[in-house]
């Protein structure tokens, strides 16, 4: 799978200051096509809904810690659809515990990140999911 | 090791944090100044992030529980411009885009500080941080707390981090 401009991503973050941050760095780097959530419990129908249309999401991006749904629950709930299998998936989160990170990979995180970061950081991210 | 002792090595990971997340989200770099014990519940800003933490600090193969608080406090002019920075727009006034600009702030701070803060044998668990916006606002410290103020300089303006620590049930 290669990076193009329009890809459809859709960032999920509990906090709107961290979805705006996240959205101006995903422009920054050249996305176009950005769709935001405000909850795993919000975003799962969404993803849910985008797969029965011609335009299904390409990349998610979420939190890990939300109130309804966190982004480790919203993970299992993608991994275990079938056509959702492979879909990518970056993990953000405020803590950088070794076994959070075990934990993702073996939900099948496509990649992780660690608060704070700079959009170079989380270019290079998308760049190692995408190549 | 006594209990000031543990308060000065539990305060450090903080402020290193917050110069972390400053550079990094902020595009500031945090300039502290001299610590001082706080005396009362008086903001020194219009707006303050306030975070709890408690958890085990575990030393000698002892366990003793802890209580504390991070509060990070902005004048108003400091938070617009650093909300204004982070978010890579121009904020003149309080409103619900900024609001919670502070509590992700703080909350960045209290998840880097905690990984350092395992090294150092404590286990902490982190609440949601709050958010107190007005003119010398009151912020309700955990009982029994001692409260160190530690005044921060930026190029954004003056800010204030706040921690309070005891230990004990």
């Amino acid at each position: 799978m290669s990076l193009k401009a329009n890809m459809k991503i859709l960032v999920i973050d509990d906090m709107a200051t961290m979805r705006k941050i996240i959205k101006n760095m995903l422009t920054q780097i050249g996305f176009k096509n950005i769709t935001e959530a405000d909850d795993g419990s919000t975003a799962w129908p969404m993803i849910q809904d985008a797969l029965k249309s011609p335009e299904p999401y390409e990349f998610i991006v979420s939190d890990w810690n939300m109130p309804q749904m966190s982004g480790l629950d919203l993970l299992k709930n993608v991994r275990d659809t079938e056509e959702l299998k492979k879909l990518p998936f970056l993990m953000i989160t405020a803590e950088a515990e070794q076994g959070n990170v075990v934990i993702a990979v073996k939900a099948g995180v496509s990649n992780f990140i660690v608060k704070p970061f700079s959009a170079a950081v989380l270019k290079e991210k998308i760049e190692k999911i995408f190549n | 090791m006594s209990k000031e002792k543990n308060f000065i090595e539990f305060s450090k990971p903080f402020i290193d944090a917050a110069k972390n997340v400053f550079e990094t989200m902020v595009f500031t770099k945090l300039s502290p100044q001299k610590p001082m014990i706080k005396k009362d519940n008086v903001s020194k800003g219009d707006v303050s992030a306030v975070l709890g933490l408690s958890g085990e600090m575990t030393k000698d193969g002892t366990a003793i529980p802890y209580r504390a608080m991070l509060v990070i406090s902005w004048p108003y002019e400091t938070y617009f411009k650093v909300s204004s920075a982070m978010l890579m727009d121009t904020f003149t006034e309080f409103n619900d885009e900024i609001a919670d600009v502070g509590g992700e702030i703080c909350n960045m701070i209290m998840g880097n500080a905690k990984r350092e803060l395992n090294g150092m044998g404590y286990s902490s668990n982190m609440a949601i941080p709050s958010m107190i916006e007005g003119a010398a606002h009151n912020i309700k410290y955990p009982n029994g707390t001692v409260v160190i103020l530690i005044p921060i300089t930026s190029a954004h303006g003056d800010m204030y981090i706040e921690i309070c620590y005891t230990e004990g049930d």
